[in-house]
């Protein structure tokens, strides 16, 4: 697994017939030594993606839930698990309003926040429907690693300093997540043992034991203790579910990608759809055309995101309108070339932003071209800081996820799953697959992934340079503009001709987890080579072979 | 379990294990009253740490995030927690200019009341950065006291400020290891 010196220096890793990218190098490896073994991506994927609930913890594991999108090469087909947290059956529209003051707390740091988990139930259905290997095997890479330790990256220690004060108010005593009551330094060892003890009892008695058995009650113990309202019954009947991908396209491209409530994936194709008429090659790269016309486009999508995007079990979601050439050329037509609109009107329910960076992605292609794009998340880094009893695994607060408003088309209801950012997706280029692609980043992760796309398909930057490359970010709420968020190695004359348009800019660090932490396999069938491009704004790596 | 002090007319590359360091013709042993205020300059997370390290110190502390000059009351000394953070001052509902003036509010107010300032930078490297580096700029150079994770200096940044305002710096290898030097410098 080579890497360059200079973390953030674009390096490709190479394969010629299998490639393993995730945020972690025990991850990778996890995954890397299930296809080694003779399993498939399905196979790897779970294998990485349970490795990383060990050795990148802060961002997802078996108390949160995400979205995988797996192709299959020789059936040339596509699908979609969701496997996206639900609210427990008592949740209702006003259970976080009507706390005032102490609403954020309750969303992100107590028993409320956190929502039945699908990471397990998700896992399980994938290897059984599509992977070749039992879902003991794929647990078995990350038992290890939490049993053995690893040494912590700054990522990790930065992390874990930052939700210091969640992780103090929530955590049991003796907590693998704090050393010694403090967080931990880069370097420091870290173990986890009691999540080695859980994993090696689910592989003994399988998902059953989580939803249902001795970890299902200390989980409903945990959550209740901290003012949750999660019962057994919530647990017991949670399922993952398999669906049609969502299907777009950008120019001669066809993006499949995980349907609502994964937001991320509809709202990449409504961005991508806008972006599709315009010279953005003649503007060039991160310009101030191109960041203004862009910030633009996000702000619009943002109200529709508002107005209309909820579970679909329980809402009407007008998708293929969204999804239109027609619609992406109406919202075209609203943005003007030389500032900002003064309202950017669809939605009347605000969801206000979230900072959270959190998540985590990875991509997984097999020898036989089968390929999986698995985000999974506990949303918030370290969840709500909540980790049932001896069992080394933290409780998302992805309840935090529903809209602060009670009459939104995403306010809290029973059984109701919270719209998600989340899009992993597959493009495809003449039927035949060619990259694989997603990251963490919250409400910034479409527009990352959109980002990265462009820089591939039209300024020809190889996959990881395009991931390293600086990025913007902006969003609307209750119809006003955010500022442009940009990172700090944009040149001050883009940001001073943004700024004479009218727009608010907002500089941030120079390579900032804040805008995400995509991973991508690009596929090059002409050269027979497969590159896998690992972000450096976290800790992003990359194997084939 | 180590630090290092640096000052003025010290040698860098001292090492002084515990007692008595004379710095600037001051000691920074039982130099400090309490009981302190303590909050941050700049919303970072390390204000909560250092709230820690005070209890298991057994100090006589109160914490308060975005104290203003009104916290200094029955004060004696106010230890201010360096470093910026984007995420802390969203949750704050500040920005830069806000907490800037917030900060340098509270640390006029201090001198005023002739109350020491004590300063704490226990990010690291990670919490470095120019938003973090100009707050420091400011308010560091009113300091009586630094006390510094190494790793968060390895430019010598704190060491310039510090050896050219005369202000005793201790540098420790980990966030653990403040604990000593914060709970020996007070009386």
């Amino acid at each position: 697994m080579t890497q360059p010196a200079d973390r953030h220096a674009p390096h490709n890793y190479i394969g010629r017939r299998a490639m393993v990218v995730a945020a972690h190098p025990l991850a990778v490896q996890a995954g890397l030594e299930m296809l080694r073994q003779g399993g498939n991506a399905v196979d790897g994927a779970i294998a990485a993606a349970a490795a990383l609930n060990s050795a990148e913890p802060f961002a997802s594991g078996i108390g949160g839930g995400g979205f995988m999108v797996i192709h299959l090469a020789r059936e040339k087909k596509t699908t979609v698990i969701n496997f996206r947290e639900k609210a427990p059956r008592l949740a209702s529209p006003r259970m976080f309003k009507d706390k005032g003051e102490e609403e954020k707390e309750w969303r992100t740091s107590s028993g409320l926040g956190v929502a039945v988990p699908g990471a397990l139930a998700g896992w399980d259905l994938a290897l059984r429907k599509y992977g070749t290997r039992t879902l003991a095997q794929a647990l078995a890479g990350a038992i290890a690693i939490a049993e053995g330790g690893f040494d912590l990256s700054p990522t990790f220690s930065t992390i874990n300093k930052d939700e210091y004060e969640r992780l103090l108010k929530n955590l049991p005593e003796g907590s693998a997540y704090l050393n010694g009551g403090l967080p931990y330094e880069p370097g420091d060892r870290f173990h986890n043992p009691d999540l080695a003890g859980t994993l090696r009892l689910i592989a003994a008695r399988g998902i059953k034991e989580f939803y249902q058995g001795e970890l299902a009650a200390k989980i409903v113990a945990a959550v209740r203790e901290k003012g949750g309202i999660m019962t057994a019954e919530d647990l017991a009947s949670y399922s993952a579910v398999e669906l049609e991908p969502l299907r777009g396209t950008y120019k001669d491209m066809t993006i499949l990608t995980a349907p609502p409530p994964a937001s991320g994936g509809l709202h990449l194709i409504e961005f991508l759809n806008i972006i599709e008429g315009w010279p953005v090659r003649k503007w060039g790269r991160n310009s101030a055309a191109y960041v203004h016309h862009l910030s633009e486009a996000l702000r619009l999508v943002f109200a529709d995101r508002e107005r209309y995007v909820g579970d679909p079990d329980f809402v009407s979601i007008p998708v293929d309108r969204l999804i239109s050439k027609e619609h992406a050329a109406a919202l075209a037509a609203r943005i003007r070339a030389d500032g900002p609109l003064d309202r950017y009107v669809a939605g009347e329910h605000g969801r206000g932003e979230k900072d959270a960076a959190n998540t985590t992605h990875l991509c997984v292609l097999d020898e036989d071209g089968n390929i999986v794009a698995l985000t999974q998340s506990i949303n918030d880094f370290f969840g709500t800081g909540i980790s049932p009893q001896g069992t080394g695994f933290l409780l998302n607060d992805h309840m935090d996820d529903f809209a602060a408003d009670p009459e939104s088309v995403n306010a809290p209801g029973p059984g109701h799953r919270p719209v998600s950012s989340m899009g992993p997706l597959i493009m495809f280029r003449d039927g035949r697959a060619f990259l694989a692609l997603g990251s963490p980043g919250g409400i910034r992760i479409f527009s990352s992934l959109t980002q990265i796309i462009l820089n591939v398909t039209e300024f020809g930057l190889g996959l990881d340079e395009a991931i390293e490359a600086p990025r913007f970010f902006s969003f609307s709420t209750g119809g006003r503009p955010g500022p442009i968020a940009v990172e700090s190695r944009f040149p001050w004359d883009v940001l001073s001709a943004l700024q004479a348009m009218g727009q608010e800019v907002e500089v941030r660090e120079a390579y900032d987890k804040y805008f995400g932490g995509a991973q991508g396999i690009m596929i090059l069938k002409d050269q027979k080579i497969i590159h896998g491009g690992a972000d450096s704004r976290r800790d992003g790596v990359g194997a084939g072979y | 379990m180590k630090y290092k002090i640096a000052v003025a007319f010290v040698p860098l590359g001292v090492l002084f294990a515990l007692g008595p360091i004379p710095a600037n013709g001051q000691e920074t042993v039982g130099v400090f009253e309490q009981p302190m205020l303590i909050t941050s300059a700049g919303q970072n997370a390390e204000v909560q740490i250092a709230a820690v390290l005070a209890k298991r110190a057994g100090l006589n502390y109160t914490l308060s995030k975005q104290a203003t000059a009104a916290d200094l009351q029955n004060m004696k000394t106010l230890v201010l927690v360096l470093g910026t953070s984007l995420k802390g001052l969203g949750a704050a509902g500040l920005d830069l200019d806000k907490e800037r003036e917030r900060v340098m509010s509270l640390v006029t107010a201090a001198q005023k009341n002739q109350l020491p300032v004590v300063c704490l930078h226990l990010g690291g490297e990670s919490r470095r950065g120019q938003q973090t580096d100009d707050l420091i700029t400011e308010t560091l150079p009113l300091a009586k006291m630094l006390i510094v994770v190494k790793s968060g200096n390895g430019d010598g940044f704190f060491t310039k400020i510090c050896q050219s305002k005369g202000i005793p710096l201790i540098e420790v290898e980990k966030t653990a290891d403040a604990q000593l030097p914060l709970q020996k410098a007070f009386k």
